[in-house]
């Protein structure tokens, strides 16, 4: 760490981490709500739509707070000075936190917007809003102060206020459910295949510049080249959405041809950081950040990439659309994409923050595994459960219900691998904020076989 | 490649796409109002969308594919289920899926809460939307249908059966769903007349009836399903 607002990313890190937590335990209950029959005593107190609210909105918000202090941490350096207002930082932090766990206790009360993912009430969302412009301006009045311009700062902030500026469209009600949800995926598809991405290019680019040693001008090279593909397949790709919600049939053409597209950024992501790899100029310190960047960048393509493409073709979505084959690439793509992108981001910031420079890693790499091979299970089991529930519900036309039956057991395997991913989670978090100094010897000697 | 060329691929790539998308929404915008009958977007529909809204429906049910994926899609509901039979699943779901292994909570929707969610989702189900979701679509299923009926020699009667929804609740051979008895032999204990009332109006063959009236069956069908079902003995 050189400066000393660097410092506010731990504290936007340490909110996120709980929230993790809590999004995971939510999910556990889900999957029983799957598995089990729950009593309608029971269902009427807390209902599944209720708890999934929770673990959708659990996910956005631990998820921006971790890019929130990703850009807190990446900033300073790439603009050689403090951030304009550590102050603003905080009081924006405990705003969001706040606003954040209102939502939370209001769903259980009913009080909603009532769609998926957006479930956060208007009133909220004008302090959502309110919240990132106090984030945006003092990221922004940062870099004007400093007047140091780079091509992953840009980035970041150009991908910071393309997220600020689509969740606008989610606020409105729209008296058309076909517009409604038209605009819906202006929010959730170009936030994570459009803006998200140009704030994980951006992180990824930084970090792997500082790990690698590699030259700069290289690296910003290949950043212009991935978000140019990422904008350019991905902004007609919402079109993918598009092919059965009432709007013109021209959307098969245009979302299965530029979605079939959407793989090639991230293989040349995957490419790209292979390259840099292979040409790193510094020694691998703390393997477990390294793992965690390569695993993020090889998630991100099976996740996001293949699992997106392999339902995207209009011919195959007719009978995968709103199936559990969408919870599959769901969950692959979130945790390949952002949340391992979140965790590679506090491996490489909080031991900085602590001034440690070599980290003890030997909880940590149980913890990746534990929820690498954990998530990989889940996203196979909820697949399986969905090209069940494609052929029996949607080809055979045997009733929802019956397809449920046939899905039930995969949905318990699936709770198991959910435990099995709390546990590593756990493990992580703990790790994360008890992180130590590797013990003398042990890391020279890796770095040197 | 020097990094001006990236940036250039960066550039160009951003605002060919947006400028394709923008056009794109534009001209969807003007074929909207045809695709989803625009013109019967009444008040009444539009107070039951915010019912839908309201009690969060859509984070268990999807509906043009989209939500929660814990309960049956609401698109085409109206056509599967009839008008009365999602009135009467909404009112009470306490009872209506006292026998299924997954619950419905209760809302406590008003009668004129009801009124409009009804209107909704029959607006909803007008949509032309590709002819989605596949269980619901006739040219499928109903070719499906077909094929079964001409090389299988299966009865149009089940065919009827198969495809009209009652698998959703009432079971064959174990297949279909539990929250109805199963159907097996049914044969035995209603005839062919009688069942015919039983399955317009239940509560007039069998006071403690669950099930809802299946007004939507056209009088073939009726009389198809029934001649299939008095056969199960």
């Amino acid at each position: 760490m050189r400066y000393q607002s660097q410092k506010i990313a731990y504290w936007y890190f340490t909110a996120a981490l709980p929230l993790f937590v809590l999004q995971v335990i939510v999910g556990l209950w889900l999957a029983i709500n799957y598995t089990f029959t729950i009593p309608q005593a029971v269902v009427d107190l807390f209902s599944f739509a209720t708890a999934r609210a929770f673990h959708t909105n659990l996910l956005v918000l631990w998820m921006l707070l971790g890019f929130m202090g990703g850009t807190y941490y990446i900033v300073p350096e790439e603009t050689e000075s403090e951030i304009f207002s550590p102050l603003l930082a905080y009081g924006q932090l405990i705003a969001l936190l706040v606003t954040g766990v209102a939502a939370l206790i209001g769903f259980l009360f009913g009080w909603t917007q009532g769609r998926p993912l957006l479930e956060i009430p208007r009133p909220l969302d004008f302090v959502v809003v309110v919240g990132v412009l106090i984030f945006l301006f003092n990221v922004g009045m940062t870099m004007i102060r400093a007047n140091r311009w780079t091509t992953i700062q840009g980035t970041l902030l150009g991908g910071l206020v393309f997220l600020a500026l689509l969740y606008l469209f989610g606020i409105p009600f729209y008296d058309n459910e076909v517009i409604d949800w038209y605009y819906w995926w202006w929010v959730i598809h170009l936030w994570v295949e459009g803006a998200w991405e140009l704030v994980t290019g951006a992180i990824i680019a930084f970090i792997l510049m500082r790990l690698t040693g590699v030259d700069r001008q290289v690296v910003e090279k290949w950043l212009y080249v991935e978000i140019g593909l990422f904008m350019f397949t991905g902004i007609v790709g919402t079109g993918h959405h598009y092919y059965w919600i009432g709007a013109p049939s021209y959307w098969l053409w245009f979302g299965g041809i530029f979605s079939a597209l959407e793989p090639l950024p991230i293989v040349l992501m995957v490419v790209d950081t292979m390259h840099h790899v292979k040409a790193r100029k510094n020694t691998i310190v703390n393997p477990l950040t390294w793992t965690y960047a390569v695993g993020c960048a090889i998630f991100h393509l099976v996740g996001a990439g293949v699992w997106g493409f392999l339902h995207t073709l209009p011919q195959i979505n007719y009978y995968t659309h709103g199936s559990q084959v969408t919870v599959s690439h769901g969950h692959l793509a979130f945790f390949g994409a952002y949340a391992l992108l979140n965790l590679t981001t506090f491996y490489f910031a909080m031991p900085k923050i602590k001034g440690i420079e070599v980290y003890d890693e030997r909880l940590g790499r149980i913890g990746f595994w534990t929820m690498t091979i954990a998530m990989v299970t889940m996203g196979l089991t909820f697949g399986v459960a969905g090209v069940l529930q494609a052929y029996v519900e949607r080809v055979m036309g045997m009733g929802y219900m019956t397809a449920q039956g046939f899905m039930r057991l995969w949905m318990g395997i699936t709770l198991v691998a959910g435990l099995f991913f709390l546990a590593g989670l756990l493990v992580t978090v703990k790790d994360l904020f008890c992180l130590k100094p590797a013990p003398a010897g042990t890391e020279e000697m890796k770095s040197r076989s | 490649m020097t990094k001006k060329m990236a940036f250039q691929i960066f550039l160009w790539g951003t605002l060919s796409s947006a400028l394709l998308f923008l056009w794109l929404t534009w001209d969807t915008h003007r074929q909207v109002v045809a695709l989803s009958h625009a013109d019967r977007l009444s008040a009444q529909v539009v107070a039951g969308k915010r019912v839908f809204e309201k009690y969060n429906c859509n984070d268990c049910h999807t509906i043009l594919g989209f939500g929660g994926y814990y309960a049956p899609d609401l698109t085409k509901v109206v056509k599967r289920i009839g008008l009365e039979g999602t009135r009467y699943r909404v009112l009470s779901p306490e009872v209506a899926f006292a026998n299924s292994w997954r619950k419905m909570p209760k809302l406590g929707l008003s009668d004129v809460e009801i009124d409009n969610l009804v209107a909704f989702f029959t607006w909803v189900g007008e949509i032309d939307n590709g002819d989605w979701p596949p269980q619901d679509s006739e040219k499928r299923l109903g070719r499906a249908a077909l094929r079964l009926t001409a090389t299988q020699g299966v009865s149009p009667g089940a065919a009827v059966f198969q495809t009209s929804g009652c698998m959703n609740c009432h079971s064959l051979n174990g297949a279909g769903g539990s929250s109805g008895p199963a159907l097996d032999r049914v044969g035995r204990q209603y005839s062919k007349e009688e069942l015919e009332h039983l399955i317009r109006s239940p509560k007039s063959v069998n006071p403690s009836a669950e099930m809802p009236p299946q007004t939507q069956l056209s009088d073939r069908e009726l009389e198809d399903v029934a001649t299939f079902l008095s056969n199960l003995k």
